[in-house]
């Protein structure tokens, strides 16, 4: 998997490539623990990525919740159709903001 | 041959459509439709998809003559390519289309698993499929689903089923396959990391007692447990029924989550990350009730047979021995015998409780062996009451 980020100002968008599982989670889990401070407004562009597994998800629920936390928002974009088909199976489409 | 078939269920009346239907053969089917329809009493009708395979316009035609004279008309059991043809031609605003679930194939899958509920099998490198042999299972699937699912959005790792699906007459959860091996079976392979893996154990543990649900959402161990004391009021000395009685009611409610079945088989390590999983049995209350699980699973189960230990948990007994004295004072933070010690009468008072229980109801009475056991629980029971007053920790 493969991460782009990009900040300006207090919004910083996170670009996942790949498979986000429990091999790739960890590396996702480091921008949620560092790279949050002074940031309101979170976006991740899923655009790329093709798989996403429990670890995923909990990696993002993780970042949902620090972003809630410190009153911030986040959004996920750019979901294909087979993600998306995970986050609705799984409950996920309502804790989420997907654009 | 006919077009369509039809039952009558609970007074609603069925049509199932089967295969394609477009312009080649729409009127036909539509003229079975209405002389079907017509000798109908029921109040409702209801189209099941479930073997249909493709509609065109000339059949979405056909369908919506049919909603004229039959306003509450439905249908259920779409497959995804079917609900998408509804969806896309604004079908599904007009009457209520419900999805079917999916169909998967088992055929030449590799069985990786076989459960007491049913068999798991590979369906790719991604999933696995639990298929449940019972073909009623559906509302245990959904439950269990759902108390997964809740536990993952309160933070507590574990793999989440991701689907339910129709395989072949039943119904199977859907889940990720995991990299994973057991606790059972690593600490079997790594004795010497005993000590590691029993910390990781009681960490994930009490994370999960300190884990608040809302009262709504996971089952009441509190009454399941009050339930097991009730079934012992004739099989116990009545001063100490009484004193048990008293003391589980006076277990304060407590709105944390319990796993309910934490034995090491239920705890899985995947590269570095330790996981939780076989949910159904998740419901909250004080950890005194969960600990009388694990004294099961680790003692009270193995008493007059120290093999069975072997058997269930895939190490000998000493190390299920060990493993429950090393527990104790990592949870609990303290090495007070005195203090371990009520531990443990607290949590086998219960744990016996649960099993003499257990054994009655399965005509235990009827065996010497049963009758053994039974004398043994009650023994259990009633002699270590006398050295507790109250049941929570």
């Amino acid at each position: 998997m493969e991460i782009k980020k990009n900040r300006e100002g207090a919004k910083l968008t996170v670009a996942l490539s790949g498979r986000l599982d429990t091999l790739t989670a960890p590396q996702m889990e480091e921008v949620v623990k560092g790279d949050l401070d002074g940031v309101t407004e979170l976006s991740i562009d899923l655009k790329d990525l093709t798989y996403v597994s429990s670890a995923g998800l909990r990696v993002l629920l993780m970042a949902q919740k620090t972003m809630n936390g410190k009153k911030g928002t986040m959004e996920i974009c750019n979901v294909c159709e087979d993600i998306k088909e995970v986050f609705s199976i799984t409950g996920f489409a309502d804790i989420f903001t997907i654009k | 041959m006919s077009l369509i078939t039809t039952d009558v269920k609970d007074n609603i009346f069925y049509i199932q459509l089967h295969g394609r239907i477009d312009s080649a053969n729409a009127a036909p089917v539509e003229e079975e439709i209405l002389e079907a329809v017509s000798s109908c009493t029921c109040p409702a009708v209801v189209i099941d998809a479930d073997d249909l395979a493709y509609i065109s316009s000339a059949g979405l035609r056909v369908v919506l003559r049919l909603r004229k004279n039959r306003p509450e008309l439905k249908i259920i059991n779409a497959s995804s390519a079917v609900y998408e043809i509804f969806e896309m031609t604004g079908f599904t605003e007009m009457i209520p289309v419900e999805k079917g679930y999916r169909k998967l194939s088992i055929e030449g899958c590799e069985v990786i698993g076989q459960g007491a509920n049913g068999k798991v099998y590979r369906l790719d490198k991604d999933t696995i499929v639990k298929v449940y042999y019972n073909a009623d299972a559906l509302p245990e699937i959904q439950r269990e689903r759902e108390l997964a699912r809740r536990a993952f959005i309160l933070g507590i790792p574990t793999a989440i089923p991701y689907d339910v699906a129709k395989v072949g007459d039943s119904y199977g959860s859907v889940f990720e396959l995991l990299n994973a091996k057991s606790f059972s079976k690593l600490i079997a392979s790594e004795p010497e990391n005993l000590d590691k893996y029993v910390e990781l154990y009681v960490d994930l543990l009490k994370k999960i007692h300190s884990t608040e649900v809302k009262p709504e959402d996971m089952p009441d161990q509190r009454a399941v447990v009050i339930d097991w004391v009730n079934f012992l009021k004739d099989y116990l000395e009545p001063g100490k029924w009484e004193k048990l009685h008293s003391m589980v009611e006076a277990v304060p409610v407590n709105h944390h989550m319990i796993h309910g079945d934490y034995h090491t088989k239920n705890v899985m390590m995947q590269n570095g990350e330790v996981l939780l999983i076989d949910m159904d049995t998740l419901s909250q209350g004080d950890p005194v009730f969960e600990f009388a699980s694990i004294y099961n699973a680790f003692v009270g189960f193995y008493d007059f047979d120290h093999d069975a230990a072997l058997d269930f948990q895939g190490f000998d007994y000493d190390t299920t021995i060990s493993i429950w004295r090393k527990m104790l004072p990592l949870y609990f933070g303290t090495t007070d015998p005195d203090v371990l010690k009520a531990v443990e009468n607290k949590s086998a008072i219960l744990g016996y409780a649960r099993l003499m229980r257990r054994l009655i109801r399965r005509n235990g009475f009827d065996t010497e062996e049963g009758r053994k056991l039974i004398a043994h629980y009650k023994n259990q029971i009633e002699t270590r009451l006398d050295s507790v007053d109250k049941l929570q920790f």
